[in-house]
């Protein structure tokens, strides 16, 4: 398993908070300082593994989901994401089944010519040519960019099954759908690491 | 009725060791105790002189058994035995009149004099107590009984602590030397 910033969430506990702490204990604790920052250690790794595997997305997760459906301008999904700063959101059909997610990702990979997307690549062009890029969006949709399909997940998926597959997939966001594939709720990045941390 | 219900306990109990631990223990005790025994029985028996007191049984729980502990430390053996024997004996000059006066005052003032230098180790608390008990040996052999059992066998039993248990590839001796 590939262990990322999202994966471990160190606590950094000096020797001297020990110290520190043991003065404020009354009486004599018959145990040396580095023993217990060993036992400390191996404790709360061992209370993280727990926790990772009790806590499930429905537990954590956004339940109003801000969305966009498949034939939204993208001049609309921009609006949206702008209104509400954040950077991606789910693609839904009518019946809110989820088909796909548009991120800051995929629209600077259509400004960059499906490159690899970077947002100075788009500033430097901008320079440039003295007109912007975006300009030829305007009658495209949300169907059009849209990474598609799109990984998602069901809300007994244990927390630890999410970070690895935000590591693994490098995603920033998954939708989490029941068993009839309609959206219930969505879990960012920042939720998990503000759940672990 | 707090001062009752303080007794009631409730803590967790800490786990026990492996077998490896307890080989491990059994083997520095026995070639711990072994050569301070074998001075007192075989080579210098039938002098006047002491070589091994019943503490050592207590510090070699320490320091073989449960050499993690901040209680089984060089710095603790060796001063706790020390001090307590130093404190053990003013006491029993003192005091000698009334034994049992002199063995309450030696082992408390030696649990307080281990607790301010933090050297507390608790078979000091028994070399302080042999020094007021006696035997008659002890007795007449006055300070010296600070070197000799003390500080001799405490020594001794210190060199096989840092051999065996560094030997014991679970094991680190000591956690620290101040």
């Amino acid at each position: 398993m590939k262990f990322s910033s999202l994966n471990e969430c160190t606590l950094p506990i000096s020797d001297e908070d020990i110290v520190q702490a043991m003065k404020q204990i009354p009486g004599y604790l018959d145990i040396t300082p580095s023993d217990f920052m060993e036992v400390y250690l191996v404790a709360f790794g061992q209370a993280m593994s727990r926790l990772k595997k009790a806590i499930t997305a429905d537990q954590i997760m956004t339940r109003t989901v801000i969305t966009v459906t498949e034939n939204a301008s993208l001049m609309e999904v921009a609006k949206k994401m702008a209104d509400n700063k954040i950077s991606g959101l789910p693609v839904v059909k009518d019946d809110q089944t989820v088909t796909g997610v548009i991120s800051e990702k995929d629209f600077l990979k259509r400004m960059n010519d499906d490159h690899a997307p970077s947002f100075m690549r788009v500033v430097l062009q901008c320079l440039e040519t003295a007109g912007c890029i975006a300009a030829n969006f305007k009658n495209l949709t949300a169907a059009d960019i849209m990474s598609s399909p799109c990984i998602t997940i069901q809300p007994h998926t244990p927390l630890m099954e999410i970070a690895t597959l935000m590591d693994q997939k490098n995603i920033n966001r998954v939708p989490v759908i029941d068993d009839r594939l309609k959206l219930v709720g969505i879990i960012a990045r920042s939720d998990i690491v503000q759940t672990m941390c | 009725m707090l001062f009752f219900s303080k007794m009631k306990g409730g803590g967790q109990s800490p786990p026990g060791v492996g077998l490896s631990e307890i080989a491990w223990s059994w083997v520095g005790a026995l070639l711990g105790i072994a050569p301070v025994a074998f001075l007192h029985y075989n080579l210098f028996s039938g002098d006047d002189f002491v070589y091994i007191i019943g503490s050592f049984g207590a510090s070699a729980v320490l320091i073989y058994g449960a050499v993690r502990s901040p209680l089984a430390q060089p710095r603790n053996l060796v001063g706790g035995h020390i001090i307590s024997a130093i404190i053990g004996v003013i006491a029993y000059k003192l005091f000698y009149p009334c034994p049992w006066f002199a063995s309450s005052i030696a082992v408390a003032t030696a649990i307080a004099a281990m607790h301010t230098t933090k050297t507390l180790h608790p078979p000091g608390g028994a070399t302080a107590l042999i020094a007021v008990i006696g035997s008659e040996k002890i007795h007449d052999l006055g300070f010296l009984y600070v070197l000799l059992p003390v500080g001799a066998g405490v020594l001794i039993m210190l060199v096989v602590a840092l051999i065996v248990n560094n030997l014991a590839t679970s094991r680190k001796y000591p956690e620290f030397w101040f």
